[in-house]
């Protein structure tokens, strides 16, 4: 008699094809896993490129605002920090107006004139701001009378140039910033400048000094 | 023969295809994180700039009306409203839904010359597109912030009008909100006068002068009295004895004589190089803007309402720069006195409607200032400053209504005198050899004698406003 077997009970899997499928499977796993790693790394490459990006512009703007109504401006002989003289337009704690006021405290001055022999210059108090831009290894110091504050990290760089250019009746002042990307290759140079910003920022005011 | 089943072969795809998705969810989220982000921060970005040039146009729009006040008086401010001594425009919408608004008022009025200063106060404002959130920022180091410390974004409220009210001063404060998010900049700029005698003459159409024994020097009254100082570099007036400049706006300009200062031209040559001591330069466009009388002058007194035989004035108050006591005149072509009031320092202003043809003596405490509609047609001797510096007696010659009117300035021999002229609207000439101090400004200028003229380096300061520049620019950053 001839034993039926049925159809289902002849399809089972092989070691040989169980051992390929798991093999297959490890290798779509792995690829996977490393894939969601490379994105996951990707994330943070593109993430950190736009943050330090935009740190880039935030130094360039912070700059650019102090310059734009700075008195002086000057720069270290290697480039790496700019010092503003910038007018005290609010009225702080301390000041003689506010001695004898104190609830003018936060009130905007009324600018006054003074003369010399070179003419007319405006004043906002007696005294004047100081604004300094620093690099503190790889963070970007803003250091207003004392008060420091972190503008940028991990950005490097600032390279601030400042011109007088008496026959154009203005001064300005040229800024660089740059930064290494995470992902680089072996020329490091190439990549760095690749993230190059560029600005300038003419002063505003008359008043030199 | 075995046949493999269609439903056994798809576990393997649809295993591949859910990883497929997988993954491309992750990097779609990944894309769209920082797209999102990047975004965001980047319309901040966009934004703050914008709200600045906002602001920036705003202080234009202003500016262009501070000097409408003397090259326009009568449509100055036209539209603005002008409430407790400021003056207040409506927001304007420009560019991408930009807005703008600005105040002006009078802070200070020139110590020298009476010219008001304007403070120019503008606020921008501009809106930021994207989604409410804050940007790529605040997450830099603990304890310390990025953007927000910069960029200030109105999301909800009005945050300046909140903590420090409309006017920045801490009163009125009030929780305003904002239609859409928005970044709002303030800045501040101040106005100073400009005054017109800054060379020795400044002419804008034809010169000739002066004779060929003539000199130009300067000196400064400031320091004391007038002598020759050009050519002794170890006096200690030298360096304010080669100002003596001529300004000249065509190419059609014969300089002769000495000229101990510097000489400009429109396309000029200068062919006698040697006797100029400082700079020569043909390449030097400039404008003179027609003349208007000043708007702030007051009320003028009763009398005298002519001066055609001898007149004495003594003014009931000693005035101001900025006050001072106005005679308005018909015509001038007697002897007219101005005495001071008592022991003070006087202030005078004389508007002549007519021509001046007669003599003006200003005692020695006086300072006048005279604006003639019509011609001059005088004597050096009929100019008698007592004080011996020239800013104490300036003619102003308003520039005819129609353009094409002449108008003259002539001073004859004989007489030595010390006066400024600004007509940019007259042609001027100058006969004889007198010894003059002080400055010239005018619309063609002719001198054929042999003139010792001495500009006075204080003149810079002094004289009515002919135009106004940003001197100032500070930014409100709260």
């Amino acid at each position: 008699m001839k034993i039926a077997h049925s159809t289902r009970n002849r399809l089972g899997f092989t070691l040989v094809e169980t051992t390929v499928a798991l093999g297959i499977s490890s290798i779509v796993f792995v690829a996977a896993i490393t894939a969601s790693i490379g994105l996951q790394k990707s994330f943070n490459a593109i993430d950190n490129f736009f943050a330090t990006h935009m740190q880039q512009i935030r130094i360039i703007d912070y700059l650019s605002r102090d310059v734009k109504r700075g008195l002086i401006v000057t720069t270290s002989s290697d480039l790496q920090s700019v010092s503003i003289t910038v007018p005290k337009y609010i009225i702080q704690a301390g000041d003689p107006e506010a001695v004898a006021n104190p609830s003018l405290i936060g009130t905007p001055r009324t600018p006054t004139v003074s003369y010399s022999r070179s003419g007319s210059q405006v004043n906002y108090g007696s005294s004047t701001s100081s604004v300094v831009y620093a690099i503190s290894g790889q963070s970007i110091l803003r250091t207003e009378n004392g008060v420091v504050t972190t503008i940028a990290s991990a950005t490097d760089q600032l390279v601030p140039q400042w011109t007088d250019v008496e026959l154009a009746n203005t001064e300005y002042t040229s800024t660089t910033v740059t930064f290494l990307p995470i992902f680089t290759s072996a020329n490091a140079t190439a990549e760095r400048s690749g993230t190059t910003v560029c600005a300038t920022a003419y002063l505003r005011n008359r008043r030199r000094g | 023969m075995n046949q493999p089943q269609s439903g056994e072969n798809a576990n393997v795809l649809v295993c591949a295809l859910c990883t497929i998705l997988i993954v491309s969810m992750i990097g779609g989220s990944v894309l769209l994180n920082c797209a999102t982000r990047y975004n965001a921060a980047s319309n901040q970005v966009r934004g703050w700039k914008e709200a600045l040039h906002a602001a920036e146009g705003g202080g234009d729009i202003a500016y262009a009306q501070v000097r409408n006040t003397v090259m326009d008086p009568s449509h100055a401010f036209a539209g603005w409203t002008y409430t407790g001594g400021v003056y207040a425009n409506t927001p304007v919408t420009f560019g991408s839904n930009l807005t703008t608004s600005s105040t002006v008022d009078i802070f200070y009025y020139d110590a020298w010359n009476g010219n008001p200063w304007y403070r120019i106060r503008s606020r921008g404002t501009a809106p930021v597109r994207g989604l409410k959130r804050t940007g790529m920022d605040d997450r830099m180091l603990t304890g310390s912030r990025g953007d927000s410390l910069l960029r200030k974004v109105d999301f909800n409220y009005d945050h300046f009008i909140a903590a420090y009210g409309p006017s920045g001063d801490g009163t009125s404060k009030a929780i305003i909100p904002v239609a859409q998010p928005q970044i709002t900049r303030r800045i501040e700029q101040v106005c100073a006068p400009i005054t017109p005698f800054e060379a020795a003459i400044k002419c804008i159409g034809t010169f000739y002068g002066l004779g060929d024994a003539a000199m130009i020097d300067s000196f400064d009254s400031r320091n004391g009295a007038y002598y020759f100082a050009a050519l002794s570099p170890n006096d200690p007036h030298y360096s304010d004895s080669r100002s003596g400049n001529v300004e000249i706006d065509t190419a059609v300009a014969t300089v002769r004589g000495w000229i101990y200062g510097d000489v400009a031209t429109n396309g000029g040559t200068i062919v006698r190089s040697q006797y100029i001591s400082g700079t020569i330069d043909n390449n030097v466009p400039f404008s003179v803007e027609r003349y208007y009388l000043p708007t702030n002058l007051p009320l003028p007194q009763p009398s005298p309402a002519a001066v055609t035989s001898t007149v004495i004035i003594t003014p009931p108050a000693a005035g101001t720069e900025a006050n001072p006591t106005l005679y308005l005149l018909s015509s001038l072509s007697g002897q007219l006195t101005i005495n001071s009031f008592g022991s003070q320092k006087t202030y005078v202003a004389l508007h002549v409607t007519g021509d001046v043809s007669g003599s003006i003596d200003t005692k020695p405490l006086v300072k006048a200032k005279i604006f003639v509609d019509g011609n001059m047609d005088v004597k050096g001797r009929d100019i008698i400053n007592e004080s011996g510096i020239a800013a104490n007696l300036q003619y102003y010659a308003i520039s005819p209504t129609d353009p094409s009117t002449m108008q003259h300035i002539n001073i004859n021999p004989p007489g030595n005198f010390a006066a400024v002229f600004y007509g940019p609207g007259a042609d001027v000439s100058i006969n004889g050899n007198p010894d003059l101090t002080g400055a010239v400004v005018c619309k063609t200028f002719y001198a054929n004698g042999n003139v010792s003229w001495h500009y006075d380096r204080e003149l810079g300061l002094e004289g009515d406003a002919v135009d106004y520049r940003i001197t100032s620019y500070v930014e409100d950053i709260r």
